[in-house]
């Protein structure tokens, strides 16, 4: 992401390093003759019809981020709508028959799914971004990824314009993996139902969680962005993690009070928190620091006064800001998020996205670290 | 004048079932190179014969009766080449290529005699032939160095729609016609094959419009009964990188641009 010149607050005028998103694989001479002229578009695309549904619209033309200076979302299909019905039928009678009934139920719009709140609170952060900087692509853009052949892509726009989302980009791969086609959408932030497709994600350097379905799920904000955080495994290293785990809790406080000074190495989702950090600042620069409609939170099992020192030091060290940062020194993380109502909270244990999942908050794993060699979903459906 | 040979290494197509696909000298040899023999090495078209073949051997195997199967000429568009062409016969058989028949014409005359041969597809690697194809109605596509590395055990057709092609001066009754004959038997013999592990892999690349065009193109195609295995919908972002991961063996765009009725 291209960074406008803007002040930073907190004083230190800081370059942020952007999470490096590799490019796809170019080769030279598809590059020279598919190159796009951005500017082109702005002037020849037709407008699009105003329909009724559509409240938001820039002016006359589609606009369209480019993908590397808007942070770029990823979602499943699986995950922005509900299609367990379909996944049964896919198991149980096989894929023609999976296929005949898609194309029979093709004007019935699915139930939204796990992601589709975080999806529309990304929309109104949009929506709030583009009346401060109208002529900026520094904006959320989400793209469907489905592993779907494209005779189900006809159902899955007819649900987009039924629930009035703003997604112009997908990818329907009929069968193959979409990792590649991931990192050519410079993806920062992966969202999935299939912890294999998550993992391999993680592999490539691309930020990713698996989601899953919940039976309740509580309301949250449809006019603030709020993204919860784990910090070992997700934001930072497992390296912590894995004393704990190895050594027990008094070797893992004692470690994190010798190296308290020494920053912690970066994890999975480091960068997606920085992508927020940077929109942030965009409402700040415009005064909206009271009014930011992104709010980021720090769900730690570290305690404040000793192991969490570390953590904070850390993500100053980054320059990045987080809103709120909660030690729960080993306390469960159910009810202090039941209390946040994030629209996500990432964490690399499933026992944390179990407990946040049955107080009803919607909570992503991230397959990462040592952590993993522990795991096993007891009552969350995962997986395929 | 036009001179047809038939290949006898080879056994001949249903003249009416056969989908007659034409490839230049040019592309099916690398023309700089010969041998001592006076064989003709190579060119850009190899991966793609081989798929085609590939094609038919699976379509064969589904019914060994198959009559709809891939039927490939080559074809001279220069005077030059054209009285190449006990070589060119000789150099294909070397190489075992599974051309039908020999089209031996020039710059003035192939045109005439792609009508002749009931060609429904036409790959070069001239841009100004496959202009000159399109514009007298026969879907041509473009073959470059790309097409050499793509893959042989799965036949990639990418169909790019693209809203800022301005719609061809010769958008033709005869050309848009010919162009969804096309796709109708590609979509037949898709049809033969299941949702996986087929030979041949139908993708859509809608650069410009949004999910609505992709979505009305898409409506097109399963009316024209193309069932399409793969959608891309770009929303303006550059095609390079997803071309790249497609690999496709050929595009369509430029006779396609209007699906429509």
């Amino acid at each position: 992401m291209s960074l406008d010149p803007i002040q930073v607050m907190s004083g230190q005028v800081k370059e942020l390093k952007v999470s490096p998103s590799s490019n796809g694989d170019t080769r030279g001479s598809w590059e020279e003759k598919e190159e796009f002229d951005p500017n082109q578009l702005d002037l020849t695309t037709k407008s699009k019809p105003v329909t009724g549904r559509r409240a938001r619209k820039v002016e006359g033309a589609m606009f369209f981020p480019k993908p590397e200076n808007a942070v770029t979302v990823a979602v499943s299909s699986r995950v922005l709508f509900r299609t367990e019905r379909e996944q049964k039928v896919f198991e149980q009678k096989g894929v023609e028959e999976y296929l005949r009934y898609q194309i029979e139920h093709e004007n019935e719009p699915f139930a939204p799914g796990p992601a589709f709140p975080f999806v529309k609170a990304l929309e109104a952060v949009n929506a709030r971004l583009r009346e401060l900087y109208p002529q900026s692509e520094e904006l959320f853009d989400i793209v469907l990824v489905t592993y779907n052949h494209a005779h189900v892509g006809i159902r899955l726009i007819n649900t987009i314009n039924h629930h009035n989302l703003f997604i112009e980009r997908f990818c329907m791969t009929g069968g193959s993996s979409p990792i590649g086609y991931l990192k050519a959408w410079h993806t920062n932030l992966y969202l999935s139902a299939d912890a294999e497709k998550v993992r391999e994600a993680l592999a490539e350097g691309i930020a990713a969680a698996t989601m899953f379905m919940m039976e309740k799920v509580s309301e949250v904000s449809e006019s603030q962005l709020r993204v919860a955080f784990d910090g070992d495994a997700v934001l930072f290293s497992d390296e912590s993690e894995r004393i704990f785990k190895t050594h027990g809790l008094d070797k893992f406080f004692e470690h994190e009070r010798e190296n308290e000074d020494i920053l912690l190495d970066h994890g999975p989702l480091k960068g997606f928190l920085e992508a927020l950090g940077k929109l942030q600042k965009k409402f700040y620069a415009k005064g909206q620091r009271l009014n930011c409609p992104i709010r980021t939170y720090l769900v730690t099992a570290r305690s404040a006064a000793s192991s969490g020192i570390r953590a904070l030091k850390t993500l100053r060290a980054w320059g990045l800001e987080i809103d709120e940062a909660l030690f729960l020194a080993g306390a469960p993380k159910g009810p202090m998020l039941e209390k946040i109502r994030p629209h996500i909270y990432f964490d690399d244990q499933m026992f944390h996205i179990e407990g946040a999942a049955e107080m009803g908050t919607v909570a992503a794993h991230v397959p990462y670290g040592i952590a993993q060699k522990h795991n096993s979903p007891q009552t969350l459906s995962g997986g395929k | 004048m036009v001179s047809t040979v038939q290949n006898s290494d080879v056994k001949q197509k249903n003249e009416d079932q056969a989908v007659v696909v034409a490839v230049t000298f040019a592309a099916v040899f690398d023309a700089e190179a010969e041998d001592d023999r006076d064989v003709y090495r190579l060119g850009v078209a190899l991966p793609l014969l081989q798929v085609l073949q590939r094609v038919n051997e699976r379509l064969l195997e589904e019914n060994p009766v198959e009559h709809q199967l891939f039927d490939i000429i080559l074809i001279t568009t220069e005077t030059r080449q054209q009285q190449q062409s006990s070589s060119i016969i000789t150099s294909t058989r070397h190489h075992g290529l599974e051309v039908g028949r020999f089209c031996f014409s020039s710059e003035d005359d192939f045109i005439e005699s792609l009508a002749q041969n009931n060609v429904q597809l036409f790959l070069t690697t001239d841009g100004n032939e496959a202009l000159r194809a399109t514009q007298q109605g026969v879907p041509s596509a473009l073959l470059d160095k790309n097409s050499a590395s793509c893959p042989s055990d799965q036949l990639r057709v990418v169909l790019c729609q693209d809203a800022t092609i301005q719609p061809d001066a010769d958008s033709s009754g005869a050309s848009k016609k010919s162009a969804q004959s096309f796709l109708t038997r590609l979509g037949q013999i898709r049809q033969k094959f299941g949702m996986f592990n087929s030979p041949l892999c139908f993708t859509i690349v809608t650069s410009c419009g949004g999910k609505d065009s992709c979505c009305s193109a898409l409506k097109s195609l399963r009316s024209l009964g193309v069932s399409v295995d793969e959608a891309y919908c770009l929303g303006g972002a550059p095609r390079g990188p997803i071309l790249s991961i497609l690999r496709p063996h050929f595009l369509l765009s430029d006779g396609f641009s209007q699906l429509e009725g």
